[in-house]
C-alpha cells in the first residue's frame, strides 16, 4: 500500500513538473488557507477560519479547522475563499470558428458530415463536444483569471448543436479536464447557412420537430423489433435519431438558445409539444416569461454580457429606437427580477470579449435588484444544480472537489481581485491584471 | 458616492414611470356605447344617428337610444362613422422571416412558429383601422408555409393573437417568383427547380401524389394494426401532412397567382385531385377568367390599381375588382405590404372609381369578403347583433382621404386611441431622455457610426420573396 501511495506521488510530482508554467511546480497535494474569510454557499460565512485541500478535494474547511502539518499553508489574512465560479455557458477549450463565408459570393460547400450521420453539419445531435476539446489556451486562462473554475462548453454552431460537457479549467488531458460528459442535448434557434434546408427561422422550427417526430417512430420501431426480431424486417439504424431518444424521453435536458421575450416563449411552446427538460441560454428578457418560467420549472442561463451601446454619437443619425434604449436598462434588471420570481438561474460569460467585464457586469445586476448572496448562487451552487453536478461542486464543503476562487476584498467588490484559483485541488496564482485603458 | 447617489436617483426615475408606458396602451371595458353615429353595417346598409352597443367582446346591440348602465363607457359618436376592423387578407407583418425558399415545397413551415408581437407596423395597422390580419408565407416556392390568421392584440401575448375558429390555410404560389425569374444565374449554383410554369405545375402535382399515397399509407396502417400491434407505424411525415388536409377540404389553399393561363392551370390541378382552391392572391389577371374562377368556387385577393412593376403584372387593370365581383367572385383588397395596410379603405374606395361598385360592394372587399375567404364570416365582416366587437370609428367617412381612425376595438377592448396616443407623447419624451443617460445608452467616444436605417420597401413590391426583416 505504501509503495502505491508512493508510486501516485511520484506521479503526481511528473505531472506537475510537466504541467502548465501558470502551475507552481511541487509535488505538494495538501494545502491549507489559513485565516481567511469563508463563504461556503451551502452554510454561514465563517468569518475567520481555515480550508483544506487534499488529493484534489476539500477535506475539511471551519474555523476550527487547523492546516496538517504536511500542508503548504496560504495566509489568508485579507482573503475571503469561495466555491469555485462556473461559468454555465462557454464554447472554452473547443476549435476556433470556421470563417464565416462572404457575402454575396456562392454558398460554400458543406463541410463533410460527421462520421456516417444520415443528417447534414448543424442538424447532428450526436455531436459530442467531449470528442473535440482541448486543454489550454488562452481563453482558459482569461477565465481563470476572472475567477472561473469550471465551465459548461457546447458547440458554436448549429440547430441541433450537439452535446455539452462540463469541463474544470485544468488538466492536461481531455479527459482530466472533463467532470461529466455529456451533459445536455443544445439548441439554437439559427438557420443553416450552406444553402440547404432548413435556411430560415421558419425552416428551423419545422426541421426541428420533424426529426423529434422521426425519433419517437425510430425509437417505437426499436422496441418492436427488440421485442420479437424474428420474422420482422431489420430498421435502419441512426445514429442522429438515436442521439435524440434521451432528449424526447426527458432524461436528457435540452439548452436552447433564447434572448428576446419570443424566442423564450418559442422555445417553452416547443418543449411543451415535446415534453422536453428545457433549460434557456442566454434569456435576456427572461424576466418577462418569468411567470411561465417558473411555473414550468424552467431555468436560465443567464448571460452576463450585457447589451450596451457600441456605436459613437454622430449628430446626423437618426435616435435609437425607445425599444433598443429599454432593452440595455432593462436587462440589467433581469436577474433581479427572475429571482423574485422564484426562477432558478446560473451565469454565464455569453461570449464576452472581455473576460475582465463579467465581474463588473455581475456587480451591475446586484445594483439593480440581485442581492448579493443571489449573485454569488447564480455563479456556484445554481448552476451546479441545473447541470446536475451539486454532489460534486457549487459549495465549500469537505468531500466536494477542490475547486476555489480567492479574492483579496469581496468578489462582487469593484476593488476586489482574485488572487488564487484553486481547481481540482492544484493552485493557481493570479498575477494582477494590465490596467485596462478605458 | 455621488455617483452612487445619481444611480439611486436613475434607478428611482425610470421606477416611477408608468407601466402603460411599456405596453401599447388598451383599455377594458365591460361595455362600451357608441352614440349617434353613421353605421356602415355592410350587410344592413347605412344606419344614421344609431347607437352601437359593445358587450361582453361581441356586438350586443345596433339601434336608436339605446340604454346605458351605470359603468358603461359612452363614446359620442355625432358626426363619426363607425365600420366594421378592416381584415387584410395577405399580410407579412409580426413575421421574423417569411420565406423558406431553400426547397420547392415547404409545407412543413408555420408562420405561427415566427410571430413578432412587438412589430411597430400592427401599431401602424390598428390606426389605419385594420383588425384582423391573414399572416402568409412568402412566394418563394410553388408550396409554401402554413398561415395563421390573427387579430391585432397588440401588446398582448402571442397566442392572444391567433383568430379561434378561423380556417387553417397555406400559401401556394406560381410564376415569376416561384421560377425566380429575377434572380440571376451564378456560376457553379445549382438554381433551385422548378425554372418553368411547367416545372411549377409539376411540382405541385407531384407533392399531391405523394400526398394521396402518404393518406393510403396510413389509412392502410390504422386498418392493419387494429388486429396486429407489432406493426411499425409509418412516418409521420409534417410536409405531406398539411397537404393530406387540403385533400380533405380542412385547409385553405391561398394561391399567389399573376397570369390567366396558370389560374386556370391551378384550377385544372386541384379539380384533379378533388380540392378547392379558396383564393387566388394577387390574380391581376383574374378578370380574363373570373367566370371560370367563379365556378370553381375559389375568390381573389387583389390590389386596387397596381400594375406593371414586372412582366407577368402588365395586364393588370384597375378595373379587376368590378369585373370580378359582377362575376360572382368573392373579391377582396390586400395590402401585401406594412405600409399599404394602413390604408386599405382607399384602396376599397378606388373599386368605386374604377368600375362602379357601390358604397357596399366596395365596403365588403375590406371587410366580409376577405372574412369569407378566412372562414371568419360568423364572427367578423360586419356590424350585426352577436357578431365580435372588432370596429373603428373613423370621424369621416373611411373612403375619404380626409378621414382617420379615432379609436379601434376587438373583441370590445380599445386597441387604438388616438387622443390616448396624442397625450403619451410627452411622457415618452420624458422616458427618452431618462433611458439616454442611462450608462448602456451613452455613446461610445471610439466606437463606430450607427448604421443608415434601412429602406422600406415601397408600396407596389408586392412579392414578398426574398424579404427579410431585420
Amino acid at each position: 500500500m505504501p509503495k502505491i501511495r508512493l508510486c501516485l506521488l511520484v506521479a503526481f510530482a511528473l505531472f506537475f513538473i510537466n504541467s502548465n508554467a501558470n502551475a507552481q511546480r511541487s509535488a505538494i497535494d495538501t494545502y491549507a488557507i489559513t485565516n481567511a474569510r469563508i463563504v461556503t454557499v451551502s452554510g454561514p460565512v465563517i468569518e475567520r477560519g481555515t480550508v483544506v485541500v487534499r488529493n484534489g478535494l476539500i477535506a475539511a474547511a471551519g474555523a476550527n479547522v487547523s492546516a496538517p502539518p504536511d500542508a503548504r499553508v496560504i495566509d489568508g489574512t485579507g482573503l475571503t475563499v469561495y466555491p469555485g465560479l462556473i461559468d454555465s455557458y462557454t464554447n472554452l477549450a473547443l476549435p476556433e470558428a470556421a470563417p464565416s463565408p462572404s457575402p454575396g459570393g456562392a454558398p460554400p460547400r458543406p463541410a463533410a458530415p460527421g462520421p456516417n450521420s444520415t443528417q447534414p453539419p448543424g442538424l447532428q445531435p450526436e455531436v459530442m463536444v467531449e470528442d473535440v476539446i482541448r486543454p489550454g489556451g488562452n481563453e482558459i486562462e482569461a477565465s481563470r483569471n476572472t475567477g472561473i473554475t469550471t465551465a459548461l462548453t457546447s458547440a458554436r454552431t448549429g440547430i441541433w448543436m450537439g452535446q455539452s460537457a462540463l469541463i474544470n479549467l485544468t488538466g492536461d488531458t481531455p479527459q482530466q479536464m472533463i467532470v461529466r460528459s455529456p451533459i445536455a442535448m443544445h439548441v439554437s434557434f439559427t438557420p443553416l447557412r450552406t444553402g440547404g434546408y432548413p435556411g430560415s427561422l421558419l425552416g428551423v422550427f419545422a426541421a426541428l420537430r420533424q426529426m423529434m417526430r422521426d425519433a419517437q417512430r425510430y425509437r417505437d420501431s426499436m422496441q418492436i423489433y427488440e421485442r420479437a426480431p424474428r420474422g420482422m424486417r431489420r430498421p435502419d439504424t441512426d445514429r442522429s435519431l438515436a442521439a435524440l431518444v434521451p432528449v424526447i424521453e426527458g432524461r436528457m435536458p435540452v439548452v436552447m438558445l433564447a434572448n428576446s421575450e419570443r424566442e423564450i416563449s418559442r422555445a417553452l411552446d416547443l418543449a411543451e409539444e415535446f415534453k422536453l427538460r428545457l433549460v434557456i441560454a442566454g434569456g435576456r428578457e427572461a424576466d418577462r416569461v418569468a411567470d411561465r418560467l417558473a411555473k414550468q420549472k424552467v431555468p436560465v442561463l443567464l448571460s452576463l454580457n450585457l447589451p450596451k451601446r457600441t456605436t459613437a454619437a454622430i449628430p446626423e443619425a437618426d435616435p435609437e429606437p425607445l425599444r433598443v434604449l429599454r432593452e440595455r436598462v432593462e436587462a440589467q434588471q433581469t436577474a433581479g427580477k427572475l429571482a423574485k420570481a422564484g426562477v432558478r438561474f446560473a451565469f454565464q460569460s455569453g461570449s464576452l470579449t472581455n473576460m475582465s467585464d463579467l465581474l463588473a457586469n455581475a456587480s451591475r445586476t446586484i445594483e439593480n435588484g440581485l442581492s448579493q448572496t443571489d449573485a454569488l448562487r447564480a455563479f456556484t451552487i445554481w448552476p451546479a444544480e441545473i447541470l446536475g453536478v451539486q454532489n460534486q461542486l457549487g459549495s465549500i464543503e469537505a468531500g466536494k472537489i477542490a475547486n476555489l476562487t480567492v479574492v483579496r476584498g469581496d468578489l462582487f467588490d469593484r476593488n476586489g481581485r482574485v488572487t488564487h484559483v484553486f481547481i481540482d485541488g492544484r493552485p493557481f496564482e493570479i498575477k494582477p491584471p494590465q490596467e485596462s485603458k478605458q | 458616492m455621488r455617483r452612487f447617489i445619481a444611480k439611486l436617483l436613475f434607478v428611482a426615475i425610470i421606477a416611477t414611470l408608468p407601466l402603460s408606458s411599456v405596453r401599447a396602451q388598451k383599455q377594458t371595458a365591460p361595455e362600451t356605447l357608441i352614440r349617434n353615429a353613421t353605421v356602415l353595417t355592410v350587410t344592413r346598409g347605412t344606419l344614421q344617428n344609431t347607437d352601437v352597443l359593445l358587450r361582453n367582446g361581441k356586438i350586443a346591440a345596433v339601434g336608436k337610444n339605446l340604454n346605458a348602465s351605470a359603468n358603461t363607457r359612452i363614446i359620442d359618436g355625432t358626426g363619426k362613422y363607425v365600420m366594421p376592423g378592416i381584415i387584410d387578407c395577405h399580410s407579412h407583418s409580426m413575421l421574423d422571416t417569411i420565406n423558406e425558399g431553400t426547397l420547392s415545397v415547404t409545407s412543413m413551415v408555420r408562420t405561427a412558429d415566427v410571430l413578432n408581437t412587438t412589430d411597430v407596423d400592427l401599431y401602424r395597422e390598428l390606426a389605419g383601422g385594420v383588425t384582423t390580419l391573414n399572416l402568409l408565407h412568402g412566394s418563394a416556392n410553388p408550396i409554401g408555409g402554413l398561415n395563421t390568421v390573427v387579430k391585432i392584440k397588440y401588446g398582448r401575448a402571442a397566442n392572444e393573437f391567433l383568430f379561434p375558429g378561423a380556417m387553417p390555410g397555406i400559401k401556394f404560389a406560381l410564376g415569376e417568383n416561384v421560377k425566380r425569374s429575377s434572380t440571376p444565374n451564378q456560376p457553379g449554383v445549382t438554381r433551385r427547380y422548378p425554372n418553368t410554369r411547367m416545372g411549377v405545375e409539376e411540382t405541385i402535382r407531384d407533392a399531391f401524389t405523394r400526398a394521396r399515397d402518404y393518406k393510403r399509407t396510413w389509412d392502410e396502417y390504422r386498418a392493419a394494426s387494429k388486429n396486429d400491434k407489432s406493426l411499425i407505424p409509418p412516418r409521420r411525415d409534417l410536409q405531406l401532412e398539411p397537404l393530406v388536409e387540403i385533400l380533405e377540404g380542412k385547409r385553405y389553399v391561398h394561391a399567389h397567382s399573376y397570369i390567366a393561363s396558370e389560374i386556370l392551370m391551378l384550377i385544372n390541378v386541384a379539380d384533379e385531385f378533388g380540392f378547392k382552391i379558396k383564393t387566388f392572391q394577387h390574380a391581376l389577371e383574374g378578370y380574363k377568367v373570373a367566370k371560370e374562377i367563379a365556378a370553381h368556387g375559389a375568390g381573389a385577393s387583389i390590389f386596387a390599381d397596381s400594375w406593371a412593376y414586372k412582366i407577368e403584372a402588365y395586364d393588370a387593370i384597375p378595373y379587376n375588382a368590378a369585373i370580378m365581383t359582377r362575376a360572382g367572385v368573392v373579391v377582396s383588397m390586400n395590402s401585401d405590404s406594412d405600409e399599404r395596410a394602413r390604408r386599405l379603405n382607399i384602396e376599397a374606395a378606388k373599386a368605386m372609381h374604377w368600375g362602379d361598385l357601390t358604397e357596399e360592394q366596395a365596403l365588403k372587399l375590406i371587410t366580409l369578403n376577405p372574412a369569407i375567404q378566412l372562414g371568419i364570416q360568423e364572427r367578423v365582416g360586419s356590424i350585426e347583433v352577436g357578431k365580435d366587437a372588432d370596429i373603428a370609428i373613423w370621424n369621416g367617412h373611411p373612403f375619404s382621404v380626409y378621414s382617420r381612425v379615432d379609436t379601434t376595438f376587438i373583441d370590445g377592448d380599445v386597441y387604438f386611441d388616438r387622443a390616448q396616443d396624442l397625450a403619451r407623447r410627452p411622457e415618452l419624451a420624458k422616458e427618452r431622455a431618462a433611458l439616454e443617460q442611462a450608462e448602456p445608452n451613452r455613446p461610445r467616444p471610439k466606437g463606430e457610426s450607427p448604421q443608415t436605417p434601412r429602406r422600406r420597401p415601397s408600396g407596389h413590391e408586392d412579392d414578398d420573396i426574398e424579404v427579410e426583416k431585420p
